[in-house]
């Protein structure tokens, strides 16, 4: 059951995509600079860590494409994108180097949820109040906001590749 | 202090009056015979100067040049003393120019690479006055008829019709409102405001045009032929847009022959129907597509001979 899908507009899906795009490249440079400058190359090797700081992935299931429900799907990617903009924020101070892409990506993340809930507005499709804000993890060493960092963009991948099947579904003609 | 000019604006409109009033104090001016004031503007001496004794002792006169013609010009009160040298007692810069212009042409594109929004306009006929200008913005939805949040002015420098807004300022994908504030010190004058979602003016770098050898595997190349590979610039990877190529013979006076649509990246494209051995230049641009945005510059000119 798709329900509205039929009123969202494709230069709105368009965007989408493209900055579902945008945020994967701003990922992907983020794992790379933690990897070639903290050598944190592998996020498998971090889970236990990542469980212990309850590093959490955001839910997509109504973003699949078997039962895709769009008002509640946009609803999950705009609930995704802010857990993994709270998530990114609590990495602050991560290391110089590293710094000015986590920003970018922040940015960018910040940007495409805001561009969601107006849209979702825009459609009357947005629910009354904003999602409440998941708990977020304290990293508590320069280490633990490195890996924290690796994961998070791990997640974050995950979540975005299935984010842009479900938009590429819906903008197809 | 022996003499002061004071002056009833430092700046006026040019061809508008101004007035001035020299004092001199007690101790300068105390002199027999009664000294007198004279004015010059630049070298040339201004006649009608009012001059009077203070109860204080001073001596005070004022003048009014009915049109103040020159954009800069040095006024100077002298005290003539008998037969000695005029003595100069105090000079004070004078200012004219006009109100600033309605600047015009504001038009803006975003640069990927740079991560900014740059905007440039037309300052409009020199004021004759330091002019500053600022881009004011700010965020908002829709058609800009709501402020949602001020973007921090960005300050052009001097002399400069351009100002760049950072990426940290910039909500992307959505529209923000932005005007041009032109400001001196006779007058502030505004454009008209322009309401877009910067990504929708996206400029992309020109594209990397490359000659390959003909084509592999040996297979005997056709005449009049050339083998080209191209791709986008890294900072506009995740944007779909599309090229187009331009060739023209080097030595004829021939227009451009076009070849559009193109996909943005291509390891391998064959173009044929060329003069053969003759050499071509060749140049492509891109621009973001289906969404909107600005055409990339040409490439730099590629030169080539198309095959025998």
């Amino acid at each position: 059951p798709l329900g509205a899908a039929g009123s969202l507009p494709q230069s709105f899906l368009l965007k989408c995509l493209e900055q579902v795009r945008k945020i994967q490249v701003d990922g992907a440079l983020l794992q790379e600079k933690l990897c070639t400058t903290h050598k944190l190359c592998h996020p498998e090797e971090l889970l236990l860590l990542g469980h212990s700081l309850g590093i959490s992935q955001a839910p997509l299931g109504s973003c699949s494409s078997q039962d895709l429900e769009v008002t509640s799907c946009l609803s999950q990617l705009h609930s995704g994108l802010l857990l993994y903009q709270h998530l990114l924020q609590a990495l602050a101070g991560i290391s110089p180097e590293v710094s000015p892409t986590l920003d970018l990506l922040k940015l960018d993340i910040v940007d495409f949820a805001a561009y969601i809930w107006q849209q979702m507005e825009d459609l009357a499709m947005a629910p009354s109040r904003q999602p409440s804000r998941n708990p977020t993890p304290t990293f508590s060493s320069a280490f633990q906001r490195r890996a924290g960092g690796v994961l998070v963009a791990s997640n974050l991948r995950s979540f975005l590749e299935l984010a842009y099947r479900a938009l590429r579904y819906l903008a197809s003609p | 202090e022996c003499g002061h000019i004071s002056l009833s604006d430092p700046v006026v409109r040019l061809g508008n009056p101004i007035t001035a009033s020299c004092i001199i104090s007690w101790n300068c001016s105390h002199l027999k015979p009664e000294p007198e004031i004279l004015w010059k503007l630049e070298s040339e001496h201004q006649p009608g100067g009012t001059q009077r004794r203070l109860p204080d002792g001073t001596l005070q006169s004022n003048i009014t040049l009915p049109h103040l013609n020159h954009t800069r010009a040095r006024l100077s009160c002298y005290l003539q003393w008998g037969s000695s040298y005029l003595q100069i007692l105090d000079q004070a810069e004078l200012q004219a120019g006009y109100p600033p212009p309605t600047p015009y042409n504001l038009s803006c594109h975003m640069n990927l690479t740079a991560s900014s929004l740059i905007c440039q306009w037309e300052p409009g006929p020199d004021p004759h006055l330091p002019t500053n200008f600022t881009l004011k913005s700010f965020k908002s939805r829709g058609k800009c008829q709501t402020q949602e949040k001020p973007i921090p002015d960005c300050v052009a420098e001097a002399r400069q019709n351009h100002c760049s807004i950072p990426r940290k300022h910039l909500t992307l994908y959505q529209t923000i409102g932005v005007w041009l504030q032109a400001e001196n010190t006779l007058g502030t004058s505004l454009s008209p405001q322009l309401c877009f979602d910067p990504m929708d003016l996206v400029k992309l770098q020109p594209p990397i045009l490359r000659a390959l050898e003909p084509s592999p595997g040996g297979a005997p190349a056709l005449p009049g032929c050339l083998w080209l590979s191209w791709e986008t610039h890294n900072s506009s990877w995740f944007m779909r847009k599309k090229c187009e190529l331009r060739y023209q013979p080097r030595l004829a006076e021939a227009n451009w022959a076009l070849v559009t649509p193109l996909p943005s990246k291509s390891l391998h494209h064959e173009l044929c129907g060329l003069l053969p051995a003759t050499a071509y230049i060749l140049q492509m641009r891109c621009v973001r597509w289906p969404l909107p945005g600005h055409w990339s510059d040409w490439s730099p000119s590629l030169e080539r001979n198309a095959t025998e």
